[in-house]
């Protein structure tokens, strides 16, 4: 797998854990409850763990990303592609 | 006052001073005269030290205090706090290691040392050293305030109306912490992180299962709380209408669902920009230390979110306090038995000793690298650097002391708020910088200058019912009657956007951008690439 196409399924992967917590209007609601605990706790609780499991998808993704390599070597965030 | 609880209290503090001492010869290098050892402990910290340390960095006491104070006080709003310990973790995954990489090939050590290498900017780089030490001078003055709180409920301290006899615990507990930072660096709360975690996740723990079960479970817990809200919104009717008292609820409204997800997005930015948050970073070992973290950070989260809950269960326990602050505090006195009170109340304590000991480190790096040495002694040697730094170590918390308990309390939490609003407009300088040169380093300033002073007047202009100025963090959106918005997030928008223009414009004049000095792949470097420095400790001998 290229370097730039890793990076972009670490984006992907990583942009829920990001943007579902911020839309509010998602998970606004009381029912169904669990446990006792209204919708709108238990499914922030929920997200926390979905974001750990897809930040570990990231993390495993990228430390395959590099063996040994010389400075002269292109670089492999997607930094390089912005610059 | 409970003897049996002032003793464990008592006992854990003690445990925790003599670890602080100790530390000084944990994972000892052979000269501990820089700062690369004193403040960043030797950049050697594996997953498992860094875990502890980040999460002891985040998970403040006056965390502790402050987020299930704002449910017990009916704001559904301060649960913002949970999703912003979950936006947090990808973008610290995505940014600081490339921090890590550009500051451990340089020799750099905070924030601003690497705004001055990229930007070949003096004034930039003042400007991001002054707003760290800004913004992390009142967060250390509320992990007292956490402590000052549970010293109340135990009913240590004397009511001498002098300041100083009635907060003499609170003095003699932070001349300790001071001596031991002074003596161990960054080694003394990294090995304190462990006990103050393990006592916050065993008294989390046992309250969660214990609690509810003695309160007739979760579900009569939250009727409770909605039941009595409903009751107070009933009785206040007039007065919420007059704008006089803030309507309760177990959730946040619509008008507020904007604020809530911007509260938790400009938290989550402004965190890692935070000098203590960077302190912890730059002490791993390795890139990878970092994004294994953001993995396994979240553990913390959970822990959070179920303290926050705290504050409903002590509702619906029938604490009652005029302090919000002291409900949790307060619902342990009530439910627990004498000693696990004090276990608890040590957690607490112990959880303020970790964070103000990393911020006053944090920010006498930045005095030390950043004022210090770029101003007034050019040709610093590294010994001269640490002992500087540590001394500024002495001064940040006898100053945050002293204002805690001869000033005002409500100044420190008004000065808090706004740190939060000026600490995220260094953001485009730094994280920007991570990845283009394309800003210029005139813009920069301008943009930070302009965003600084908007986000000032906007809390200025806030006003709350117990107060005419600085009264919470949220304004109306521009353009709406109704929608409420983080200030932060708006100043850094228009931070951003004069930066934009500005950069546009000053590249058209041909303005001199000054020299990078760094390049494209110091960026990506890790352990083991050439000019990035092994583990200085225990047996290397420092540079």
């Amino acid at each position: 797998m290229s370097s730039s196409a890793r990076w972009t399924i670490v984006v992907v992967l990583l942009a829920p854990a990001v943007v579902l917590p911020l839309l509010v209007g998602i998970y606004d609601r009381t029912d169904p409850e669990l446990w006792g605990f209204p919708f709108y706790y238990w499914f922030q609780f929920l997200l926390i763990p979905v974001a750990a499991v897809l930040t570990t998808s990231a993390y495993l993704l990228t430390r395959s990303e590099r063996p040994p390599r010389t400075r002269a070597e292109k670089a492999d965030d997607p930094a390089e592609t912005i610059r | 006052m409970n003897g049996v609880a002032v003793g464990v209290f008592v006992f854990l503090f003690l445990l925790v001073t003599i670890l602080g001492f100790a530390a000084a010869r944990w994972r000892r290098a052979k000269d501990m005269g820089s700062l690369d050892e004193w403040g960043l402990g030797g950049r050697g910290f594996g997953t498992f030290i860094a875990w502890f340390l980040i999460g002891g960095d985040i998970y403040t006491a006056y965390t502790f205090i402050a987020v299930p104070a704002t449910l017990y006080a009916g704001s559904a709003v301060g649960f913002f706090a949970v999703p912003y310990t979950i936006v947090v973790y990808p973008l610290i995954f995505l940014f600081l290691p490339r921090l890590w990489s550009v500051s451990h090939r340089h020799g750099y050590v905070t924030p601003a040392d690497f705004v001055e290498g990229r930007y070949d900017s003096r004034p930039l780089a003042l400007a991001v050293a002054v707003t760290g030490i800004l913004a992390t001078m009142p967060y250390i003055a509320l992990q007292l305030v956490g402590m000052q709180v549970v010293l109340e409920v135990m009913g240590i301290g004397s009511e001498d109306d002098n300041w100083f006899v009635k907060d003499l615990p609170l003095f003699i507990a932070f001349a300790v912490l001071a001596a031991y930072t002074y003596s161990s660096g960054l080694r003394a709360p990294a090995l304190i992180a462990f006990v103050k975690d393990t006592l916050i996740y065993l008294v989390i723990i046992v309250a969660v299962l214990y609690l509810p079960h003695e309160l007739g479970g979760w579900g009569n817990i939250f009727d409770t709380v909605s039941k009595g809200f409903g009751d107070f919104n009933t009785e206040n009717a007039d007065a919420i209408a007059a704008g006089e008292a803030t309507p309760k609820a177990i959730m946040p409204p619509e008008t507020l669902h904007l604020a809530y997800g911007s509260l938790a997005l400009g938290s989550a930015l402004a965190l890692f920009m935070y000098p203590h948050s960077i302190t912890g970073v730059l002490s791993t070992r390795s890139r990878s230390v970092i994004r294994r973290n953001a993995s396994l950070l979240p553990a913390y989260s959970f822990l959070l979110g179920l303290l926050a809950l705290l504050g409903f269960v002590a509702i619906a326990a029938g604490v009652k306090v005029a302090n919000p602050q002291q409900a949790v505090p307060q619902l342990f006195e009530n439910e627990f038995p004498a000693w696990f009170a004090g276990v608890a109340y040590a957690a607490i304590v112990i959880g303020a000793l970790v964070p103000a000991a990393i911020m006053s480190i944090a920010a006498a790096n930045l005095w030390t690298r950043n004022i210090y040495r770029a101003f007034i002694n050019r040709d610093a040697t590294h010994a001269q650097e640490a002992r500087q730094a540590k001394v500024v170590s002495l001064l940040v918390k006898f100053g945050a002391l002293v204002f805690v308990l001869a000033l005002s309390k409500d100044f420190a939490i008004n000065l808090q708020l706004l740190g939060g609003v000026w600490i995220l407009q260094t953001l485009p300088a730094i994280v920007a910088g991570l990845y283009t040169r394309w800003f210029h380093r005139w813009a920069l300033l301008a943009g930070w200058a302009v965003g600084m002073a908007y986000g000032t007047w906007l809390a200025y202009g806030v006003a709350s019912p117990t107060q005419s100025h600085f009264g919470g963090p949220l304004v109306l959106l521009p353009w709406s009657d109704t929608t409420k918005v983080y200030i932060a997030v708006l100043a850094f928008g228009l931070n951003l956007l004069v930066a934009i223009v500005l950069t546009v414009v000053l590249r058209a004049a041909n303005v001199s951008a000054g020299t990078d000095r760094t390049r494209a792949d110091d960026y990506t470097a890790d352990f083991g690439d050439e000019g990035v420095q092994a583990e200085l400790d225990p047996d290397v001998v420092a540079r």
